[in-house]
């Protein structure tokens, strides 16, 4: 028996280090594999975020007078807007929209000023480009506290003071900057270690394949378990490496807290990496070709990763169907429990569902993956 | 020594590249598993991305506990929640609980009304709200604290009002914005995604299948039999691409069919523009992925290579988040990103209706793109090959 394991673990490792001689002889699979989580961790620290400062904004202006110049500083001066271009007449904005040279232009009416010191109500006008729908919800809520905050200073003016009758106190807990780096560090993890894990595995396998030397292992006295974990522990490691390379990253350059324990996102990763390797496998036995392995790969794990994982969007605004899908994208159950872990200081009392979900998938994918990878060729 | 034999057969490229068109148009033709991913795989990625990505934040779970349990407390708290923002989640018997919630995730937000919260309203004193937001999401986190001071600043002024009435004094001069959205009044997520899905669709299916598919030629040895066959490289590399010029533009019907059919996205511009974008746009992409696979030696490589080409190209498009909420200097690097511009394009024609003198600049950018791309993969290609 205790033979019988040694040469399991001998035949295991040799198989391993066949794989990890196939990625150092060309050690270029690697410096991808581990250049792509710090430029895209930079990429999405610096460059992802929906906050708009300084948005283009066309003025026409058809009263010209103090007042309205007030107003127009109201809207440029605090850095929210910029003054893009003043218009002759409102039906210019339509032209500038089209060419991506303003994102709102505000009219001003004639005779602004005066009813303003009448004490009237006075309509102004903000035509929107609407295109994109996250920088127009920005131009309608930034003009609408400028234009509340003139009202107010004009009311205050006039000597219309009154206690507030209530207040609302904010705390914003974990995250009270709003930093999108911290934000985006676990659903990173999980990107990034799907890529590596399926689609890294799923060629490499699907190249046995394609090359024809998958038979010749089978003619070896390996078995077919020992060739899978022999192929599938370098990329293992390969997928820990990513873990703790955007975690290193993270915590160095974008101060993304671990609060948690250590221990406990180790395991989440490793589980979370089996239900990966155990999918790619799977791909790769179905497909056998590297080029259809990739696109596989990619529709089956890359973008329910990014899309269904809750990693950009939160679960619980996406329609039932896709809410229910996300149930079995093993990345949802990581990014959970990773902000979980990092963010918010959990332990095990409420990591433990994420844990036994990542579980029940990957032994699920490694059991139906090694089941037809066997019965290929029997 | 074949220049002169080519110049009395003028006819002789236009063979050659015919009869090698046709034998790769086989070739993809014959592997059904490719052609169900060319095919299905966008059909797929744009219903998923159409109904998965939804910038308007709503349903944000909301764990509420009221400690009035008055008439006041709970009509509020019902009129904070009607408007589907905040969705009421289980009760909290106090604070400390609804921050456990918080933890689990069950949870996002938190909405404590203070005993004697009615009677401090109808007393006119000072009434506190207590809001708790988990800020992991930044963006969720701003969508719930600002509908909890829009309503509750609301309620705020309205009463402000009332005493002023009461005290009766008129009201003083405001001034007041209307919106007028234009293209996208209801501000519908889908329209602005739809399209920024193509140009992302397009990267992933020319420039990661261009770069495998040649890689595989090259790891099989199939190239370099071809090579010695009197076909001229251009040629070759000419009628290797024309299937995924084809390809490319046919998933831009499909996605645009789809995309008009389930998410109503508007046609307003004019089509041959947009397919004439679409080509110049394909010069870089088809491009790229030629670059990549005469840098990488097997697929795994090309594979990768493409994606780490892909996803930056993809983040610093303004497919995903506006590019004015970048940096400066970051937003100065789009202006090297083909997909931006034509991720503006796609959008000016189909939500703006713009027209050619409106994406002038676009195409122009992108022909200047096209062409530098694919003139330096293709002067590498010759030297790899020579």
């Amino acid at each position: 028996m205790k033979e019988r394991l040694r040469r399991f673990v001998v035949r295991v490792g040799a198989m391993s280090a066949k794989e990890v001689l196939h990625i150092q002889r060309d050690p270029r699979t690697l410096y991808l594999a581990l250049v792509m989580p710090v430029v895209l961790l930079l990429l999405f620290g610096y460059g992802v975020s929906f906050d708009l400062d300084r948005m283009p904004l066309a003025v026409a202006d058809a009263d010209r007078t103090r007042a309205s110049r007030e107003l127009v500083n109201a809207f440029v001066e605090p850095g929210e807007f910029a003054l893009a271009r003043e218009l002759a007449t409102p039906e210019e904005a339509g032209a500038l929209f089209r060419r991506g040279k303003a994102l709102a232009a505000l009219v001003v009416p004639r005779d602004y000023e005066r009813d303003l010191s009448r004490g009237d109500r006075v309509e102004l006008q903000l035509l929107v480009d609407g295109a994109d729908p996250v920088s127009a919800n920005q131009v309608l809520s930034k003009a609408d506290a400028i234009v509340r905050a003139v009202s107010q200073a004009r009311a205050a003016a006039a000597g219309f003071v009154g206690q507030p009758p209530l207040q609302v106190d904010i705390w914003t807990r974990y995250n009270p900057e709003g930093r999108s780096a911290v934000f985006f560090v676990p659903g990173l993890a999980a990107y990034l270690m799907a890529i590596g894990a399926v689609l890294l595995t799923a060629l490499t396998v699907a190249g046995e394949w394609e090359r024809g030397s998958m038979e010749q292992l089978f003619a070896s006295p390996v078995g077919r378990l020992e060739i899978i974990l022999g192929k599938l522990l370098p990329y293992l490691a390969l997928g820990m490496l990513q873990l703790l390379l955007v975690l290193g990253v993270g915590t160095t350059a974008f101060d993304v807290p671990v609060r948690g324990s250590p221990v406990l996102i180790f395991v989440l990763g490793l589980l979370f990496l089996v239900s990966m390797l155990g999918q790619g496998l799977l791909i790769s036995v179905v497909t056998k070709n590297q080029l259809v392995a990739t696109q596989a790969g990619a529709l089956s794990s890359l973008i329910p990763s990014l899309l269904l994982s809750g990693m950009v969007f939160p679960i619980e605004n996406m329609p039932l169907p896709l809410r229910m899908l996300s149930r079995v994208i093993p990345a949802r159950y990581l990014v959970h429990g990773l902000r979980g872990t990092l963010l918010k200081g959990n332990g095990l009392a409420e990591v433990w569902t994420d844990l036994a979900a990542l579980a029940v998938i990957g032994l699920l994918v490694l059991a139906l993956a090694t089941r037809r990878f066997k019965r290929r060729l029997a | 020594m074949s220049a002169p034999s080519e110049r009395g057969r003028p006819g002789l490229a236009r063979i050659q590249y015919a009869a090698t068109v046709r034998k790769e148009v086989l070739q993809t033709l014959r592997d059904r598993r490719i052609m169900f991913m060319l095919i299905a795989a966008p059909l797929i990625q744009t219903v998923i991305f159409g109904f998965a990505v939804d910038f308007d934040v709503d349903r944000v779970p909301t764990a509420v506990a009221d400690h009035d349990r008055s008439d006041a407390s709970r009509d509020h708290l019902r009129r904070l929640l009607a408007d589907g923002t905040l969705l009421r989640g289980a009760e909290a018997a106090s604070a400390e609980e609804a921050e456990r919630m918080m933890d689990s995730g069950d949870a996002a937000a938190a909405v404590i009304l203070p005993p004697r919260f009615g009677a401090d309203l109808a007393a006119e004193r000072l009434a506190e709200v207590q809001v708790v937001i988990d800020g992991t999401d930044p963006n969720r986190a701003a969508v719930a604290s600002g509908a909890v001071s829009r309503y509750f600043g609301e309620v705020a002024q309205t009463m402000l009002r009332e005493r002023l009435d009461r005290a009766g004094r008129a009201p003083p001069a405001a001034v007041a914005a209307t919106p007028r959205v234009s293209y996208n009044p209801s501000l519908r997520t889908a329209p602005y995604v739809v399209p920024g899905i193509l140009a992302m669709l397009l990267v992933i299916v020319t420039t990661i299948v261009t770069a495998m598919g040649l890689s595989r030629e090259r790891e099989v040895g199939t190239l370099e039999q071809v090579l010695v066959t009197p076909i001229r490289p251009l040629w070759l590399l000419a009628a290797k691409m024309t299937p995924f010029v084809v390809i490319g533009l046919f998933d831009v019907l499909l996605v645009l069919s789809v995309g008009t059919w389930l998410f109503d996205i508007p046609i307003r511009g004019p089509l041959p523009v947009l397919f004439l974008g679409t080509l110049l746009y394909l010069l870089s992409t088809l491009g790229v992925g030629l670059l990549i696979s005469t840098a990488s030696s097997n697929q795994q490589q090309s594979f990768l290579g493409g994606f780490l080409f892909a996803l930056p190209a993809i983040l610093l498009s303004g497919v995903m988040t506006p590019i004015r909420a970048m940096p400066e200097w970051l937003q100065a690097v789009t202006y090297l990103n083909p997909l931006r511009y034509f991720a503006e394009l796609v959008r000016a024609i189909l939500l703006k209706g713009a027209g050619l003198g409106d994406v002038a600049f676009q195409l122009a950018a992108l022909l200047v793109f096209g062409a530098a791309i694919l003139g330096l993969a293709t002067a590498r290609f010759h030297k790899r090959m020579a």
